[in-house]
């Protein structure tokens, strides 16, 4: 039985999610022009280049929060977090819409595949569940602790999403060779 | 081979551009602008005379792309101190009135024009957002007596 305090500690947290939710998304429909439309590409084939690891770095980095400090200037220091988890938001729906591309492909392969690897596949969905609940962990996070707060995870999902797309590729090469050779007349 | 026999004009091409027309160039961002420039607002592709003249259209053209997205990674890896003294150089190297183009930049934004086609949206997106930090410390740094409405 839940007793009041419990009750209300409960309710206390989900107002705190529900608040930095709604936070992050104001922050993220602040984006200027043209922003959400970069994710989601009308062409499918067509692969949005890959954010490169040190950009990610220092997105979540708090060098430059540590400049803007030094400055001594608050509507600058309000400006900065309100810029920079602009960027870190855009980041995580953009890693969250790649790995979706990533496992679309998979899947799709996978089906014209005869020989599928269980292993493999567990591995690659289990990596994909656990990037997809990362980057909600992150949505959330970010509107509670600033782009800074969350820089260990974000770098987690970066490796998390290299590695997918790295399994994907190669189970994509295998099921290209296999058939090429079963084209082929015996 | 004949794979070759085409990289070399676009090699060539690419180290006419950078020291010849690059190296004038005081700074990064200048070097960036002045690239973007060279690109056609209605269609998207680049042209520069001179190299086109010397290496062929298609070189020059790739020369140019290739330059504009080195020169647009190059400044979205800086940090926000540094952009902000690039900013403080480009701004005081166009011989304008150095307020007047901070408002300016402050409230057109023309920076948005100089990010190449097809660069990732993260990236762009953190430039455009610094750069925005970026003015608005350099508005700081003037103090509220010359602060302009």
């Amino acid at each position: 039985m839940i007793d009041t305090t419990g009750a209300l500690l409960a309710a206390a947290a989900l107002l705190l999610l529900l608040i930095a939710w709604i936070r992050a998304d104001k922050a993220l429909r602040d984006l200027p022009f043209g922003s959400e439309e970069w994710l989601s590409s009308p062409d499918e084939s067509k692969e949005l280049e890959a954010c490169p690891p040190e950009f990610v770095s220092q997105i979540f980095s708090s060098g430059d929060l540590t400049y803007i400090e030094r400055l001594d200037s608050r509507e600058l220091e309000r400006q900065f977090h309100h810029e920079r988890n602009g960027v870190a938001l855009l980041w995580v729906r953009q890693t969250s819409a790649a790995v979706q591309r990533i496992m679309r492909r998979h899947v799709e392969a996978s089906r014209r595949s005869r020989d599928i690897d269980f292993l493999t596949e567990a591995r690659i969905f289990l990596q994909y569940a656990q990037l997809r609940a990362v980057c909600a962990l992150m949505f959330v996070g970010v509107g509670l602790a600033g782009a800074q707060g969350v820089r260990g995870v974000a770098l987690y999902a970066e490796q998390l999403t290299q590695r997918i797309g790295q399994v994907a590729r190669e189970f994509d090469a295998g099921f290209r060779e296999r058939e090429i050779r079963d084209a082929r007349p015996s | 081979m004949s794979a070759e026999v085409k990289l070399m004009p676009l090699q060539q091409a690419y180290d006419d551009l950078l020291s010849r027309s690059l190296s004038r160039v005081p700074c990064e961002l200048g070097r960036l602008i002045y690239l973007a420039s060279t690109r056609e607002y209605n269609t998207g592709h680049y042209y520069h005379q001179g190299l086109a003249d010397r290496f062929g259209l298609e070189a020059a053209q790739k020369a140019l792309a290739i330059a504009h997205r080195q020169a647009f990674y190059k400044l979205s890896a800086y940090s926000l101190e540094d952009l902000v003294e690039e900013l403080d150089k480009y701004l005081a190297s166009t011989k304008e009135d150095a307020m007047e183009c901070l408002r300016a930049w402050q409230k057109l934004e023309p920076y948005r024009i100089a990010i190449p086609a097809d660069v990732n949206p993260t990236v762009a997106r953190l430039f455009t957002s610094n750069l925005r930090l970026a003015l608005a410390v350099l508005r700081f740094r003037q103090g509220p007596r010359r602060r302009l409405p």
